[in-house]
């Protein structure tokens, strides 16, 4: 059960300003809750072995009111405030830079906006360190919830409407994100890499993403991809394929994983996706396509692992 | 016809009435449901969207809020006065008679008074801490 609690999924990690926030709360209302049951019980064990003092019900009565009513309204009004305020400042409407982020089914399409224009990726999500990121959350057609653990809150994502979210990532590494509300059959594998860099490592990255793809108009591997019908629902920019159903494909090989935040980048999780992609993550809309083998498949792979 | 006597038709908030007990919470629960539906309408109809601001619509809940305090103020002295409500009960109620029942009637009115003010109260919160929908 406490599997969750380890590593790059550790909330408790306190990578980001928000997930600090949110672990000091814990950690106090986890101290008042403890002080608060031991001083029940040490008074339930106290009175139970004085026995019954009829000449000090009046004070036993007032001890019940004020310890039972008015400090319990006291301390959960402090912490609903407490709560809220922290609430408030991991959604409010600001950011170094915006990132909009749509929850599919299973797999989240992300946008950086930038003053030359949307920078469009999937799947893996990459924030400079220490810069304050606003999130713009929706989803395709079902509540999803983004939720990187180490980082910060989490926030649901709602069809047809607008959550915002930011995180602030103060240490540098690759931390796991997912989705926290359950949206079918795929829900369990429907994650992303969290990617906190060096400010100026991220800016050369964003740069790299906004080009279009670097390939020539008779890449073999590409007229696989164009007949076999990837490019009505991929993209890759720079190419015919514009597709808007499935994953921005332009820089596919320069993410670390596979499949929503899955499996890792290689030849053959590639080639197995292609070929038994419902083996690998049932019920997604991207069919298998098993007649594909030998030079063919090859072909296509070697295509997809030089989109960089 | 003789006239019926003044205990066997009680006004609605006088001794032998048990509308004060439903009072209290009822407001608050028509304050929580004014309060959430006048940000939900206005949320909705702002034109920035999701990200509208609350300023208009937390003022509703505040004033209305402090509205249903003041009337709950004043059912919570009808409690003390009318019917004998007192905070604590000290002695217990055995005694099978009108005043019996109208002070414990009274005391938990009262309790219930305190109860909605709080919930009042917690309900105007969220609105003043957030200035966003």
């Amino acid at each position: 059960m406490l599997s969750g609690c380890d590593g790059r999924h550790n909330w408790m990690a306190g990578a980001g300003e928000e997930s600090a926030q949110v672990k000091t709360l814990f950690i106090v209302l986890m101290i008042g809750a403890g002080v608060i049951w031991s001083a029940v019980v040490g008074a339930a064990i106290y009175a139970h072995k004085r026995g019954a003092h009829p000449n000090l019900e009046r004070e036993a009565r007032q001890f019940v009111i004020w310890g039972g009513a008015v400090l319990p309204t006291v301390l959960v009004g402090a912490l609903l405030v407490w709560g809220l305020i922290i609430l408030r400042d991991i959604t409010a409407d600001d950011g170094d830079l915006t990132v909009r982020v749509d929850g599919e089914r299973w797999w989240w399409r992300v946008i950086y906006e930038t003053p030359e224009g949307d920078v469009i990726t999937a799947n893996e999500i990459r924030l400079p360190i220490g810069q304050r990121a606003l999130f713009r959350l929706t989803a395709d057609d079902v509540i999803h919830s983004f939720w990187v653990p180490a980082l910060g809150g989490k926030m649901d994502m709602i069809p047809g409407r607008e959550t915002t979210l930011t995180l602030t990532p103060q240490t540098l590494g690759s931390w796991g994100g997912l989705c926290a509300e359950f949206c079918g059959g795929a829900h369990a594998l429907m994650r992303f890499d969290a990617i906190v860099m060096e400010p100026e490592a991220f800016d050369t990255w964003l740069a790299e993403q906004a080009e279009p793809a670097k390939l020539s108009a008779d890449n073999p591997g590409f007229e696989v991809f164009q007949a076999e019908g990837c490019g009505a629902c991929h993209t890759i920019r720079g190419t015919d394929a514009q597709g808007p159903v499935g994953p921005d494909l332009t820089h596919l090989a320069s993410r670390d994983k596979l499949g929503a935040g899955m499996w890792d980048m290689t030849p053959t999780n590639m080639a197995r996706w292609i070929t038994d992609t419902h083996e690998m993550k049932p019920d997604i809309d991207m069919p298998p396509y098993p007649h594909l083998n030998g030079a063919r498949l090859d072909t296509l792979v070697d295509f997809l692992m030089r989109l960089e | 016809m003789p006239k019926t006597p003044h205990y066997d038709a009680p006004s609605v908030m006088d001794q032998g009435s048990i509308w004060i007990l439903v009072a209290a919470p009822s407001i608050w629960a028509a304050h929580f449901l004014v309060s959430y539906w006048v940000a939900a309408v206005y949320c909705a109809k702002s034109t920035t969207g999701a990200l509208g601001g609350l300023m208009e619509p937390r003022w509703i809940a505040v004033w209305l809020g402090l509205a249903c305090i003041a009337v709950i103020a004043w059912l919570g002295v009808i409690a003390v006065r009318r019917y004998g409500g007192v905070f604590v009960i000290f002695e217990e109620i055995t005694e099978s008679s009108e005043r019996g029942r109208d002070k414990f009637i009274g005391h938990v009115a009262l309790l219930l008074c305190v109860l909605s003010v709080v919930a009042i109260v917690f309900t105007i919160i969220p609105g003043l801490v957030f200035n966003e929908c």
